[in-house]
């Protein structure tokens, strides 16, 4: 199972990584913002995507409603970690196209049901 | 004026809840204390704007050796592993705060959006704010640590 981490933050994506790797996954590309999520995409075949919302150039959601226009990822699952979490937040990112989301600050067992559930898809 | 009381509550649980998910600490909460009078000894400050129906900045102070404590844990590493790294763990943790600051809000009907962190680390440093604005500052212990979320909001 490959990853794509986009996450404008060195620290998050290390402790995503790290918890991926206990997960037993460690095939992981990372991105610290949506144009260079795009760029990875375009050299690395992923089964899965992690992103933030609020990242600088280009920001969560419209990372998503790129990688929704490609063919080849027009139905790879993506879980959004984010600390925009109001309801009018969550219906934008479905809207978008996110299969999933985790709200900051999560446990690391939230963290692992969320993947395992979007991994089992 | 002093800040309203239930909006340094919801900083004071998002702070707490912050620190317990993600850096794995407890805190000691102290008192909130209302003006612009006592400013923390702090090496690292951590800032998020927000604006909407109220506007200001979460601000986070820390001493770079609390900071690189909290970095340290969250990464699950020993505090001398923690190099360059301290700056954007405090801006995430700060992100955080916001964050959760901002949810508990949302969820009493108020509307707001939050700027992406900012971090200053320094040694002879202070910030300074317009003076048109309400502020509180939170003190916490974590160990031997102390440090202090502040709430400052403009008068609109």
């Amino acid at each position: 199972m490959r990853f794509l981490v986009v996450d404008d933050s060195s620290t998050m994506r290390r402790i995503i990584v790290n918890t991926l790797g206990k997960l037993g996954y460690s095939h992981v590309v990372e991105a610290a913002n949506g144009r260079e999520g795009l760029d990875r995409l375009a050299t690395a075949d992923v089964d899965v995507i992690i992103t933030d919302w609020n990242m600088p150039e280009m920001n969560g959601i419209e990372f998503i409603r790129q990688v929704r226009t490609l063919e080849k990822t027009r139905e790879t699952p993506i879980l959004m970690v984010t600390t925009n979490a109001a309801k009018a937040d969550i219906v934008e990112a479905l809207r978008a196209g996110v299969n999933s989301y985790i709200v900051k600050p999560f446990t690391p067992d939230t963290f692992r049901e969320k993947i395992q559930a979007v991994t089992a898809r | 004026m002093p800040v309203r009381t239930e909006l340094i509550e919801q900083l004071v649980r998002a702070t707490e809840e912050v620190f317990e998910t993600m850096v794995f600490r407890t805190l000691t909460t102290g008192a909130p204390i209302d003006g612009d009078a006592l400013r923390p000894r702090s090496n690292v400050v951590g800032l998020v704007g927000f604006g909407g129906t109220v506007s200001g900045l979460v601000a986070l102070y820390s001493t770079q050796e609390a900071a690189e404590e909290i970095a340290a844990s969250m990464l699950g590493v020993p505090r001398e592993e923690v190099n360059g790294e301290m700056p954007d763990a405090i801006g995430e943790v700060t992100n955080m705060i916001a964050g959760s600051f901002r949810l508990k809000l949302a969820e009493r009907g108020e509307t707001l959006a939050i700027s992406i962190p900012w971090v200053t680390v320094g040694s002879d440093f202070y910030t300074k704010y317009s003076s048109d604005v309400q502020r509180s500052m939170c003190p916490f212990r974590m160990g031997d640590s102390e440090i202090c979320v502040e709430l400052i909001l403009t008068r609109n």
